[in-house]
């Protein structure tokens, strides 16, 4: 009934647009600038072969950050969990209809369009969640079938990606899932007892873990166990770092960046390369860069009204601490060699897609902060929630009551 | 709104969230706060120590690549060495020098125009680092020259480089493979994959034995100055070559198949050596050289070779599948036997035609056998027999057989690319369908139509299991003479039975009647066993009579099996004609050559290639010869199949 009262009155798209958050999406064209200057560095002071594209391909995606902020918080909740429910069909299509490359199936080829579905998979896991949130009444969020679920959510795709094999984007899953149980208020019990169970299961995580990824584990604590091979990124990577020093080598300076030392200088060591040159100094105030658009992203979580808001913006900034702290721990050595790129500022057209989405998401969740998202399922979100949620919580309860 | 009361509290959502916020964000700002003192650790504290290092003069890692293992026959012939060639590449320093580097190499070698304002711009689009191939080939006065000049070339190399050369042609190309560029890197790769030239195999024994060929890279670790001149040698690490590989394949015997099978349109045709596994040829029609694969092939070339009509890249041997026709009544019979439905007396009266729930099943002569028992049926390849014995037994039983024999699955001996085929079952269908199995299949699956399709390879394991009575898996590499071959596990099929079924086998070529009399070797040669087989491509037409529209594609495909000694067995035959007609007429006498190739000059009395020295032991030092060094323990190991031969996985 309180629906009927809060049809949000028509705004007209100038006082929309004055309200997306501007300030953010400077933030990331800050960030993006950064990234582009680093890359024409590292083409020996080139604007081909990395920079130009990265530049343009920042504006492509602004603009689709643009068009997402102005569409209803109310039709991204609507296509939550079909979207989901899409990307996770192209996820469990990717083993037998992927494009192969050395050892890894990850890619799905649609009508010509290369996709990487676990890369959509981080957005579709946010509006997922969070859709799921939204619907979830206060005081039943700890109930043991209204967590198992969202674990399921969270589960599915990251034992898909696990089969892929790509460890790191597992556990980026597992990471941004449980952070936003977490933000939406799951009993801290459960993630105190989760966090013992796991200690407890190291070992057998241990034992089903790929060779090349026990490897890389190995490897990462004892890098002199391969100097030539993965071993060698990282040490090549501190070098430079070290290298460095207090403030820098000074732009297109930097020598062991641009010798073709580093692997993968134009993504995944991005930083490596930045900080050579800027040295501390340079790599600290990156960092606060980065500090403060978390900052403005949890300030607009903050202000937002409804759950799906709050929630789906709060894991587009949990999605972006999460690939800044794995991209620079495994730069300077405290994480393996896992292949994450760097936000905004690497190489790499997949990626940046993903994290413009999940702002996209963010700021439509800021312009119509306002609004009341429907707790009752939508139409097409009710239809699959009836056929799927429905079902394993039904399931559930006659568990419980047994 | 029914439900609208269970969100009263949504207020209170937000002050939680503020709460759960708060908390998460403090948990980043540790994150952060780890990672920049990680950072102020290695940049400040630590900043010194990496600094000398780096500050005017840098240490750079060179690869080192290895050379990569030469691929012998069983004889020590080599069918795939490396010819050393040197290359000039030059890598962008400072952009500045590089006309003057040019310059001062043209003075050397000669660079033509067009072709410098093309090193020019790749060697800014590639950026430092990466180096770019200036001229291949060069002669050794002009390496000199080069090295001469070397202090005012800063990024000039001269290096190396290690040509695959394949020498004969078609008749090893499906076996050795070819080797190809590596397509794309991943980030674990070793470094040694993201040289300017390296390659990797990408077919036959080349990409099946890629690790064993390819060796280990070494490292020199050189002190190199701002404009990238070597200072010092810091550090080296040898690299370690590949090892040779040295085959069951005998090139002398190898080269007869295929010349023989040549004369075919399309075909295939697998030696075995029953007692050891060893594959001693291995034939495909048409084939390739790998030598033209290896260089700059043009596009229409590639075309023709990759999709052309005849396929000549695909290895028919491993990789093309067939029903077996008849040669798979042996399976069938045992099968029977095994189950208790029939015993070796047991006649079956075939009238030319077998009735199955309202379905028709003809025998391939009209006509009609009369009463036959299993021998007779064996010796004349009685369908109705089979039939009426598959019907009995069961697609179950029948497909454990199968299995049992070989069939149905790939075998780690260091070929990729083999084909599983199918052995169906009432699972693999619903699998595959989903839909229940039909009587009627299983009467085909009984003279190996249908559904059923194996590789020449499998067919030739199948004779040899049925020969020998063990578990034969095929391998590619040679057992060392004086080492003793592991012995096959005995199979699980009484002997009497086995026996039985030989004895149709060598009733069917040498008895009057018999199907493959063509395989007969002549006055003086060894007892032949062997079984025809004619196999259907089109449904709904009998076999031997699809000729009738005179489409070639539209014939059966011949097939036939042999093994002989009979009486002590050596060797086992398999071939397969397509589109070659009936296995009597067309296989039959294919076989019978292959048959007078081995009798005239046995392979088994090859010489010992690593006492002659013609095979290197596998090692870090490329000519010692180490004769105490122990031969591999188990075969050889196939690490692009990941297929597991007893694994019974069909799809």
């Amino acid at each position: 009934m309180s629906d009927m009262f809060h049809i949000p009155r028509q705004r007209p798209l100038i006082e929309k647009l004055w309200q997306v958050p501007w300030l953010l999406l400077a933030v990331v064209a800050l960030l993006s600038a950064v990234g582009a200057t680093a890359l024409y560095s590292v083409a020996g002071g080139n604007a081909q072969p990395w920079a130009e594209t990265h530049a343009l391909r920042f504006l492509m995606a602004a603009t689709l950050v643009l068009c997402m902020a102005l569409v209803p918080l109310r039709a991204w909740s609507a296509i939550a969990y079909p979207a989901y429910a899409v990307v996770l069909v192209l996820l469990i299509m990717v083993p037998f209809a992927g494009v192969q490359a050395l050892g890894a199936r990850r890619w799905l080829s649609i009508g010509g369009l290369i996709v990487q579905p676990s890369e959509l998979m981080k957005v579709g896991l946010v509006l997922a969640l969070a859709r799921y949130y939204q619907m979830v009444p206060r005081h039943e969020i700890s109930w043991p079938r209204r967590v198992i679920v969202p674990l399921m959510l969270i589960a599915i795709p990251v034992i898909f990606v696990l089969r892929q094999p790509d460890l790191g984007t597992a556990s980026l899953f597992a990471g941004l899932g449980l952070s936003l149980m977490f933000l939406a208020g799951v009993s801290s019990l459960y993630f105190i007892a989760g966090g013992i169970g796991l200690a407890a299961a190291l070992p057998l995580v241990w034992a089903n873990l790929h060779d090349y990824q026990r490897r890389r584990v190995e490897i990462f604590l004892d890098p002199d166990k391969d100097p030539l091979g993965s071993g060698y990124h990282i040490t090549q990577s501190k070098i430079a770092l070290g290298s460095g020093g207090l403030s820098g080598k000074g732009f297109m300076q930097g020598t062991q960046s641009q010798l073709d030392f580093l692997p993968e200088k134009q993504t995944d060591f991005i930083f490596t390369m930045f900080s050579e040159e800027w040295g501390f100094i340079g790599a600290i105030s990156l960092l606060a860069v980065y500090a403060v658009l978390l900052s403005l992203l949890m300030a607009m979580a903050l202000r937002s009204t409804s759950q799906f808001g709050r929630l789906v913006v709060a894991g587009s900034a949990a999605t972006i601490f999460l690939y800044i702290f794995i991209n620079v721990a495994m730069v300077t050595g405290l994480v393996p060699v896992v292949g994450v790129p760097l936000p905004f500022v690497s190489y790499g057209g997949t990626a940046l897609t993903t994290l413009m989405a999940g702002l996209g998401l963010a700021m439509s969740a800021d312009v119509y902060r306002q609004d009341e998202i429907g707790a009752a399922p939508s139409r097409i979100g009710g239809l699959v929630k009836s056929s799927f949620l429905r079902l394993a919580e039904n399931q559930l309860d006659r568990l419980r009551r047994r | 709104m029914a439900r609208s009361d269970e969100y009263h509290s949504r207020p209170l959502d937000g002050e939680r969230f503020t709460r759960r916020a708060l908390m998460l964000g403090l948990v980043q700002a540790a994150g952060f706060a780890a990672l920049g003192t990680r950072l102020y650790q290695l940049q400040v504290l630590d900043g010194g120590h990496y600094a000398p290092l780096a500050e005017d003069n840098r240490i750079d890692i060179k690869v080192l690549a290895p050379v990569r293992g030469r691929i012998l026959d069983r004889a020590g012939i080599v069918l795939a060495s490396n010819s050393e060639s040197f290359n000039l590449s030059v890598r962008l320093v400072r952009e500045a020098d590089l006309p003057r580097v040019l310059d001062l190499v043209s003075r050397v070698v000669v660079i033509p125009p067009a072709e410098r304002e093309a090193v020019i711009a790749k060697a800014r689009k590639q950026g430092r680092g990466s180096a770019v191939v200036l001229a291949n080939d060069l002669t050794f006065e002009q390496v000199a020259a080069i090295n001469l000049l070397a202090p005012q070339l800063p990024g000039v190399e001269t290096e190396t480089a290690y040509a695959r050369r394949y020498e004969h042609g078609e008749v090893a190309g499906h076996i050795t493979g070819y080797l190809g560029r590596v397509e794309r890197h991943a980030m674990d790769d070793a470094p040694l994959l993201r040289l300017a030239n390296s390659k990797v195999g990408k077919s036959g024994i080349e990409r099946g034995l890629e690790l064993e060929l390819r060796g280990k890279g070494g490292a020199r670790k050189v002190e190199v100055d701002a404009r990238g001149r070597i200072l010092r040698n810091l550090d080296e690490t040898e690299p370690v070559n590949g090892s040779d590989a040295v085959l069951s394949i005998d090139l002398d015997l190898q080269g007869k198949v295929v010349t023989r099978l040549l004369q075919e349109r399309r075909a295939a045709l697998v030696v075995l050596d029953v007692t050891t596994g060893e594959v001693m040829a291995m034939g495909s029609a048409p084939g390739y050289d790998p030598a033209s694969l290896s260089g700059r092939l043009d596009e229409s070339s590639w075309k023709v070779l990759s999709t052309g009509e005849d396929q000549p890249l695909l290895n028919r041997a491993i990789g093309g599948l067939y029903p077996p026709g008849s040669t798979f009544k042996m399976v069938t019979a045992l099968a029977a036997l095994q189950s208790g439905v029939i015993a070796l007396k047991d006649k079956c009266n075939c009238k030319g035609q077998f009735e199955l729930g309202g379905q028709t099943y003809r025998c391939w002569r009209r006509q009609g056998h009369g009463p036959v028992d299993l021998h007779r049926a064996l010796t004349e390849s009685c369908d109705v027999y089979f039939y009426e014995v598959a019907n009995r037994t069961g697609i179950v039983a029948i497909a454990q057989m199968a299995r049992t024999l070989g069939l149905g699955q790939t075998y780690a001996c260091g070929l990729p690319q083999q084909k599983r085929g199918v052995i169906p079952d009432p699972d693999w269908k619903r699998a595959q369908y989903r839909a229940n199995w039909l009587g009627g299949e299983t009467v085909l699956a009984g003279i190996g139509q249908g559904f059923v399709t194996t590789t020449p390879l499998q067919l030739a394991v199948m004779t040899a299991r049925l020969a020998t009575g063990t578990a034969v898996v095929p391998r590619m590499d040679r057992v060392r003479p004086g080492a003793s071959a592991a012995k096959f596990a005995r199979l699980d099929v009484p002997e009497e039975m086995l026996q039985a079924v030989r004895a149709g086998m060598v009733a069917a070529v040498n008895e009057p009647g018999g199907t493959g009399s063509n395989a007969q070797p002549g006055a003086g040669g060894p007892l032949v066993a062997g079984k025809t087989g004619t196999s259907q491509v089109r449904a709904n037409s009998v076999a031997g009579d699809n000729t009738e529209d005179g489409l070639w594609e539209h014939k059966d495909h011949a097939l036939f099996v042999s093994y002989f000694p009979a009486d002590a067995p050596r060797y086992a035959i398999a071939a397969v004609i397509e589109h070659g007609g009936s296995g009597g007429a067309a296989a039959a006498p294919l076989v019978k050559d292959v048959i007078g190739y081995i009798i005239a000059d046995d392979p088994a009395r090859r010489p010992d290639p690593w006492a002659s020295g013609a095979a290197r032991a596998p090692g870090p030092s490329p000519d010692g010869i180490d004769a105490t060094e122990p031969p591999p323990a188990d075969g050889v190991p196939d690490r692009q199949n990941s297929d597991d031969p007893d694994e019974e996985k069909v799809g």
